[in-house]
């Protein structure tokens, strides 16, 4: 799973970076058929941390499926969370 | 006392058909009316906006809305607010709407707004074409904001409220990264609400951000994005102001 081994001095190309990868990985999310902006990718060490709230369970593995082609042979922690459309069991009291 | 429930950035399409019907059930209940601060669909498609049609319709209580980024996307957004209206809504861009809610008149000022950033760090109407147009837009959605809420204070709402996608104050934006501040709001939105006057501002878009803000001239602010508030919908109670202590006040300024 974990290409880290081979750095920039050992031949890897700078265009495979995990930095640039993120980024295609946010611009297909947002501009493809998912038209998700609210999730996170982030470099935490050697992984990758995704994380967000989407609006259902078929959007996240949606979502956890376009990144693992994405990012195919780094390690990937997802954390992403389905909204809670429960009612409110209490008011805010506005002075 | 007015009990305001709101909600943004629900997304909503085939797949989460109905999921939110059983709390917006629940709101004649507990609230007066209900604001929808924009991104209700996911790209903006008329299909996703009669699921929303469909969430919203006969609830019992007004509806008041504006739409957001996403619901821009497909460029249907006169399609998408169409729909909307047909199911019932308020659907507002650089408009007002007044809502019985008891024996008070609400007044509801909405726009999409754009971004633009906060002050000390904010876009200027400079250089490109584009950029230029960046600014402007922004500067006509806040224009219309304050036009709607001087509106409604002429009209004499006993409560008034602005209504946006896009945040007025970068407060309701803790925990979003500072770098993109310039694409979840604009400091023109909370002039425009200073300037006019409101009781409250309640916008949704920043999904990462915090929920209790205030502007420059103390006007309450609250980020309703679902995922900031993790509810179907949060429910504020507002007092109603007293009108003749404020006409008084007024008449010997």
């Amino acid at each position: 799973m974990n290409t880290h081994d081979a750095g920039p001095a050992g031949g890897a190309p700078a265009a495979a970076s995990p930095e640039y990868r993120i980024a295609h990985l946010q611009d297909r999310l947002a501009s493809g058929e998912l038209g998700e902006l609210g999730v996170r990718v982030e470099v935490r060490g050697g992984a990758v941390l995704v994380t967000g709230t989407v609006p259902s369970a078929h959007c996240r593995e949606e979502v956890l499926g376009t990144v693992r082609e994405e990012l195919t042979g780094l390690e990937v922690h997802c954390d992403i969370v389905v909204s809670e459309t429960a009612s409110p069991d209490h008011a805010e009291e506005l002075s | 006392m007015i009990r305001i429930a709101a909600v943004g950035d629900i997304h909503m399409g085939p797949d989460t058909r109905g999921t939110l019907r059983p709390a917006f059930d629940t709101l004649p209940d507990c609230a007066d009316l209900l604001l929808l601060a924009g991104d209700l669909t996911r790209h903006g498609t008329v299909e996703e906006a009669r699921v929303v049609a469909d969430e919203i319709r006969g609830l019992g209580v007004p509806v008041v809305a504006v739409l957001g980024n996403h619901d821009h996307h497909d460029d249907r957004q006169d399609e998408v607010t169409a729909v909307l209206r047909d199911a019932g809504a308020h659907v507002l861009e650089g408009e007002s709407a007044v809502v019985r809610a008891g024996g008070a008149r609400v007044g509801v000022a909405g726009t999409k707004g754009f971004g633009g950033g906060f002050v000390g760090a904010s876009a200027g109407e400079f250089g490109e074409p584009v950029m230029k147009e960046f600014v402007r837009v922004s500067r006509r959605c806040a224009d219309g904001l304050r036009a709607s809420l001087e509106k409604l204070d002429r009209e004499g709402c006993d409560a008034r409220i602005a209504l946006t996608h896009y945040s007025p104050v970068p407060e309701t934006l803790a925990g979003e990264p500072l770098e993109i501040y310039p694409f979840l709001g604009s400091y023109l939105l909370a002039e425009a609400i200073d300037t006019a006057g409101a009781d409250l501002a309640v916008h949704g878009h920043a999904h990462a951000g915090s929920e209790h803000g205030m502007t420059t001239g103390g006007v309450k602010v609250r980020n309703v994005a679902q995922p900031v508030i993790g509810r179907a919908f949060h429910v504020y109670h507002l007092p109603v102001r007293d009108r003749a202590g404020a006409g008084t006040g007024a008449a010997t300024a």
